[in-house]
């Protein structure tokens, strides 16, 4: 089995706090349930029970972006749109995440005309693109992989406002690098 | 910052040449015969009627808009029994050649009529140049409020004496009328590697509105003494972006307004930049969970034009892939809905994925894709079904009906079910003839009428099916039906399956479809008109042109004004979502909160289509 069958009653485990953080946040990705164009209909595909999206702990929708930890872009834009997405995204909590699913939402796809935005990342920040038009089930799993491998590496000081202390921070992360198993 | 830039950027192949030449009148071109039905309207206004005759097979009547309410009403009320007004679209004239300065704009309105299978054109030129002003015909057919709200938007013409005059697509601070010929399609160049230093980087984004996004304003008749709720367009039960703005009475519903547009994408715009063969692909994302049959739909009006004779076998592959859809588009009605109304049923939506899947499957099986096909072409179908399609096909037929009943006996006696759809959501067949609602919406209040029986295309006619229709005018009715059409489309795809003719896939007139590549080895003939396909693409004669067929949620109709060149003039799309989706209002009024979310899945919208 894993770890805890290895060990005996009583006993302690160090790790660096960040990949303990980051095993759980990647294992339990909440996505939005928030769906756009043709995208969407891939995006619930994924859900059910074919592609399965249980098996990364992302099936739980969450219908308010405040329980929401990635925002799934699926399909294109439209310029009445845009402020209500980036309205939606800056109601999420921080650590939060964005998939540009499929070609309209990464670049505007073949509706480059006066109603759509050109890229959903001219309004939020997009972490994984995700090609296609629509992309297979598959490939927003796939994403989803690209996205958990980015989570692992994620460190607190991208969210926490820390004053400049030259020298004693990065002495400390070196110390603790060494002596820590990574756990996931 | 300036609010928008819609500045014209340079692209290749934005016109064709020669466009010159073809002498194109500037009003659609003269009749060139003539039916029963335009013989008794000239008979009955004399000198009141501008034009009247066939043009494409098709009956018009060009009209003054001072004469426009009252050859209406005489349709409606008289022994014509035109009683259904389907579409409302609009065409500016300004630049084909030799235009008229005084008049810029016409409107066209589809009239039909279901107890005699007819279907009439109604051609209004507007006086008045830019500042075109035409009579809303909102008091004799209530459907008409949206569609000329939408021509309103998009065209910029006035409609006297219209109810509610405001935007329904684009935001109410947009500059412009987007579908007008002097305003540029828009867009962007989107460069594919980008560094902080490339001059280009500045301009990117300018499209963007402000995100100050809902407007504050109350919608005009409701009443701020009652609680106004904002659901959308983010709601998990809006089967999209759709927004609706409420007015409670504590939990009782005193009146709703839909606010549409958040996913206007600028079809019909596009479909008039890009050439005839290559607005098949926009199709599929239109109605995402039918693009079979909206593939269908706009390459019979284009081989309506070009009256184009396809083969047997490209007719009945049509009619089993347009089924197909059909049965996969209800299985996600029916997954949804019950996953809306019961809260927790879950377990249906995993189900009837499950036989989707198996559809999108087979579809992949001849064209590659799942969602968006892009198999019906122009002239025919992209490739031949694969051998082993067939069987896996008649295994599906085999599975499915049985599939069927069990869903139905998951749901039919539930109470929940039964006590959240009986009664609720009632549509009158008045109303739902006046309000121009097509498909189960229609068939759901007790008129029998459906596309494919009524005015066959794409070779219906050979196969026997049933129409169901309900008069309980609820959300049960509509269950009933659509549950009975998929039973009907399996029949249909047996009985197509059963006599599939051999033969040619797609036509063979190489001005339309390009020739095989070992053709172009040997035949000079061949190669130019390889060449002059892909280049220019073929041209269509001019005139106006309508299909209509019947697609999962109701008739999907595309209208194409060709000047004669290989693009399309005026290209508008007939949605069956955007029509039926106006009933919304009335089907909630007086009941509670939680009904509105039932009457938008009874309703069955995309909101894709509704957009456009």
């Amino acid at each position: 089995m894993g770890l805890e069958s290895n060990l005996k009653e009583g006993s302690l485990v160090a790790a660096r706090l960040e990949d303990l953080v980051n095993w759980a946040r990647r294992n339990s990705t909440w996505p939005l349930l928030f769906g756009l164009a043709c995208c969407a209909m891939e995006m619930i595909a994924a859900g059910t029970a074919r592609h399965d999206i249980a098996r990364y702990g992302s099936e739980l929708f969450r219908a308010t972006p405040r329980q929401a930890d990635l925002i799934i872009v699926s399909g294109r834009v439209s310029n009445k749109m845009a402020p209500v997405i980036r309205r939606l995204h800056d109601q999420m909590l921080e650590p939060k995440w964005v998939i540009a699913m499929g070609i309209c939402a990464s670049a505007g796809g073949p509706f480059n005309n006066y109603a759509i935005v050109q890229g959903v990342d001219k309004i939020i920040p997009v972490d994984v693109y995700v090609p296609g038009c629509p992309p297979r089930p598959e490939a927003l799993l796939y994403g989803m992989e690209l996205l958990r491998q980015k989570q692992t590496g994620e460190h607190f000081s991208k969210y926490v406002f820390t004053p400049e202390q030259p020298g004693a921070p990065a002495e400390a992360e070196q110390a603790m690098a060494g002596l820590a198993p990574r756990i996931g | 910052m300036p609010l928008l830039d819609v500045s014209p950027v340079d692209r290749l192949y934005e016109t064709l040449p020669n466009l010159d030449d073809i002498s194109i009148p500037a009003r659609a071109p003269q009749p060139d015969g003539e039916t029963e039905d335009t013989q008794a309207i000239a008979a009955a206004f004399g000198d009141r009627i501008l034009a009247a005759g066939l043009q494409h097979n098709l009956p018009f009547v060009h009209v003054a808009p001072a004469d426009l309410r009252d050859l209406v009403t005489w349709l409606r009320d008289g022994e014509l029994a035109y009683t259904t007004l389907i579409d409302v679209t609009s065409v500016d004239l300004s630049e084909l050649p030799n235009p008229d300065p005084d008049v810029r704009f016409q409107t066209v309105y589809l009239l039909r009529s279901l107890s005699r299978h007819k279907a009439l054109f109604i051609v209004c030129p507007l006086p008045g140049g830019d500042d075109a002003e035409a009579p809303s015909l909102a008091g004799q057919f209530p459907g008409t409020i949206w569609p000329e709200r939408e021509v309103m938007d998009l065209m910029g013409i006035r409609f006297a004496d219209h109810p509610d005059p405001r935007r329904i697509l684009m935001p109410a601070a947009w500059p412009n009328h987007p579908l007008r010929k002097d305003v540029p399609l828009g867009g962007e160049d989107v460069p594919f590697s980008l560094t902080w230093d490339h001059p280009e980087f500045d301009a990117l984004g300018d499209q963007i509105l402000d995100p100050e996004s809902l407007p504050p304003d109350l919608p005009p008749g409701m009443n701020r003494q009652n609680m106004i709720l904002n659901m959308g367009p983010h709601h998990p039960s809006t089967h999209g972006v759709l927004r609706l703005v409420v007015e409670l009475d504590g939990e009782r519903v005193v009146n709703v307004d839909p606010d549409l547009g958040y996913l206007h994408s600028g079809f019909e715009k596009t479909g008039e930049h890009r050439r005839y063969k290559d607005f098949v692909y926009y199709t599929d994302r239109m109605d995402y969970l039918s693009a079979m049959n909206n593939n269908l739909g706009y390459v019979l009006a284009v081989e309506g034009m070009l009256d184009l004779e396809i083969p047997a076998r490209a007719q009945a592959i049509r009619v089993i892939m347009s089924e197909m859809q059909r049965i996969a588009s209800h299985l996600f009605w029916l997954s949804t809905h019950v996953l809306d109304i019961s809260g927790n049923g879950m377990s249906l939506l995993m189900y009837a994925t499950r036989e989707r899947e198996r559809i999108l499957d087979l579809f992949e099986m001849v064209c590659g894709a799942r969602l968006t096909t892009s198999y019906i072409r122009i002239g025919g179908v992209w490739k031949d079904l694969p051998e082993a399609f067939l069987g896996a096909l008649s295994e599906f037929c085999d599975l499915f009906p049985g599939r069927i009943d069990e869903y139905r006996d998951l749901v039919k006696d539930s109470p929940i079910w039964r006590t959240r759809l009986e009664g609720v959501g009632m549509v009158s067949r008045e109303d739902a003839l006046a309000m121009g609602l097509t498909g189960p919406m229609l068939r759901g209040s007790g008129v029998d009428w459906d596309l494919r029986r009524d005015q066959p295309y794409s070779g219906y006619e050979q196969y026997e099916f049933d129409v169901p229709t309900s008069d309980r005018g609820d959300g049960f009715g509509r269950y009933e039906i659509r549950m009975e059409e998929m039973r009907q489309s399996i029949r249909i795809i047996r009985q197509a399956l059963d006599r599939l003719p051999d033969g040619l896939y797609r036509s063979d007139d190489r001005k339309v479809n390009p020739p095989p590549r070992t053709e172009l080895d040997v035949s000079m003939e061949s190669l130019i008109h390889h060449f002059k396909l892909f280049t220019e693409g073929f041209k269509v004669p001019p005139g106006m042109y309508y299909h209509g067929i019947e697609a999962s949620k109701g008739e999907l109709g595309f209208f194409i004004y060709s000047d004669g060149s290989g693009k399309p003039y005026r290209l508008h799309v007939r949605g069956p979502s955007f029509n039926n989706l106006y009933a919304i209002s009335g089907m909630s009024r007086g009941l509670m909160l939680s009904d509105i979310i039932t009457n938008i899945g009874s309703i069955d919208i995309v909101l894709g289509e509704v957009d456009r």
